[in-house]
């Protein structure tokens, strides 16, 4: 028995050898390295030259042709702040660009009120006690912190804008790569595209997409969980993998059956370890779920 | 961006697996911002980065052109932070993935059958140069990977193009080895299945 069984794991062990070694071969033949063309290197120069590009792909040029004037404005404060006063305030009408080290910009908005807590190569954190910050940052994961009354918000490599009032509410908006916004050993991961609520002395909403239903948006707002599953789509599975770990176990059920009928479950993901929370198995089935956000 | 000509494409004996190794001086003169240095690194990676994204977005050579930039711009503005600890190829298609990714939901919606449309067109550019059969081989295989899921996709176009070994990859990835292997299996097989007829006459 155990002979016929090696035999077999040894057979289909060649059988995919042989497939990759052919797949492999055809697409040496077939699928050749392509040039780039010279463009893209004469236009990462002139990013270069800019500064504002570099960190930032611009979408709404006359929004931002005005942060050159607004960063004017925006100095006068910060170099107060750099002799001596610990807060950023903003008021208004002014705006602050801040260097976050060398790895990239926070913009603080009107009326705002934002402390660099710490600076340095290994750690860049801020405090946001109210208004709004657009942070832009090209570096590893866990580099850069922003910390609010209703949790902390922790840089996956990405840009996004977070907006509190005093008590901790407020929205997370993220347009590149990923955020991971924490309180009380609660997360929720938001991708590109995607957007969380924060709320007083609960910390991280559940994210959900921009383009979702507006019905599962509402939902998820207000914490109406069941509400969320029926116009969920498979792009939504982002929002119900982060219900799966805020319902009872008696409901976790229905989640995952949700998720399992609008996306096949990745093999190798038990249902009884999702439904028990084990968090290795929920981590592979967040990142098999992604391809699909 | 223009579409590469097919005086763009390498000659396919040309294709270089396995990667430059980056040394330590050029990193070091990168971490202290010499330009020539960055451009050295550039010259180096672009092709194989170009590349990557040209076949993971279906031969849509804006969207390659997109993604190159974009990662060459995070690379040259981060590069300080890289302290070396892992390998550098490593720690470049991080990033070719992510902004591979992230282009691709921001994209979202495009049309697949558009995608393949345009694949097929650049395949097409040089059939007048290649006997007919080759050019239809070549327009299977390239439209067969641009037929894989995006997962699959990436995994097999990382393994073909960079060569990278499981452990590499899933750091790239950001999943487990086990996860590799079983994307690179079913991507292979998956590539097998619609390339079971061209695939026939080499067993």
């Amino acid at each position: 028995m155990f002979h016929q069984y090696r035999v077999r794991k040894v057979a289909a062990d060649l059988e995919t050898q042989l497939v990759e070694r052919q797949s492999r071969d055809l697409m040496t033949e077939y699928l050749p390295v392509v040039e780039a063309p010279d463009a893209i290197w004469r236009a990462i120069e002139l990013s270069l030259m800019r500064p504002d590009r570099v960190v930032r792909r611009t979408h709404l040029p006359w929004a931002w042709a005005s942060v050159g004037v607004v960063f004017l404005i925006g100095a006068v404060g910060w170099l107060a702040w750099r002799h001596g006063r610990e807060w950023i305030e903003t008021d208004a009408r002014s705006r602050v660009v801040v260097t976050v080290g060398a790895i990239g910009t926070v913009e603080v908005e009107p009326n705002t009120r934002v402390r660099v807590v710490r600076d340095r190569a290994s750690e860049h954190r801020f405090a946001l006690a109210h208004g709004e910050i657009r942070a832009s940052i090209t570096a590893p994961p866990k580099l850069f912190f922003v910390d609010t009354a209703s949790g902390t918000a922790v840089d996956l490599g990405c840009e996004y804008s977070l907006s509190t009032d005093e008590d901790g509410t407020g929205v997370l908006r993220v347009t590149r790569g990923w955020v991971s916004f924490q309180w009380n050993g609660l997360e929720s991961l938001v991708p590109a595209g995607a957007s969380c609520r924060t709320r007083a002395h609960a910390g991280p909403g559940i994210p959900y997409f921009d383009d979702a239903p507006e019905a599962l948006k509402r939902a998820a707002d207000r914490g109406d969980f069941d509400a969320v599953l029926r116009p969920a789509r498979v792009r939504d599975t982002l929002t119900l993998w982060h219900v799966l770990s805020r319902v009872d176990s008696n409901r976790r059920g229905q989640v995952f059956d949700r998720i399992a009928a609008l996306t096949p479950v990745p093999p190798g993901i038990s249902r009884d370890l999702v439904l028990r929370l084990d968090r290795e198995t929920l981590t592979r089935f967040k990142d098999e779920l992604a391809w699909t956000w | 961006m223009d579409a590469p000509s097919q005086k763009a494409l390498v000659d396919p004996s040309g294709v270089n697996l396995g990667g430059p190794r980056l040394s330590a001086e050029l990193l070091e003169a990168c971490r202290a911002g010499d330009r020539d240095a960055f451009r050295a690194l550039y010259d180096a990676y672009k092709d194989r980065v170009y590349s990557i994204a040209f076949y993971f977005f279906h031969g849509d050579a804006g969207a390659a052109s997109d993604v190159t930039q974009q990662v060459f711009l995070k690379l040259i503005t981060s590069i300080r932070q890289f302290r070396g600890e892992a390998e550098f190829s490593t720690w470049l298609y991080r990033m070719v993935v992510n902004v591979c990714l992230d282009i691709a939901r921001a994209r979202r919606g495009d049309a697949a059958s558009a995608d393949r449309t345009r694949l097929e067109a650049v395949a097409a550019t040089g059939s007048h140069e290649e006997d007919y059969a080759r050019s239809q081989m070549a327009s299977s295989v390239r439209a067969a990977v641009a037929g894989l899921p995006a997962k699959f996709r990436i995994a097999v176009l990382l393994r073909y193009f960079e060569d990278l070994s499981y452990e590499e990859m899933a750091k790239a990835l950001h999943c487990s080895m086990g996860t590799v292997a079983s994307r690179l299996s079913r991507g292979h097989k998956m590539l097998a299945e619609r390339l079971k007829e061209l695939m026939t006459g080499r067993i």
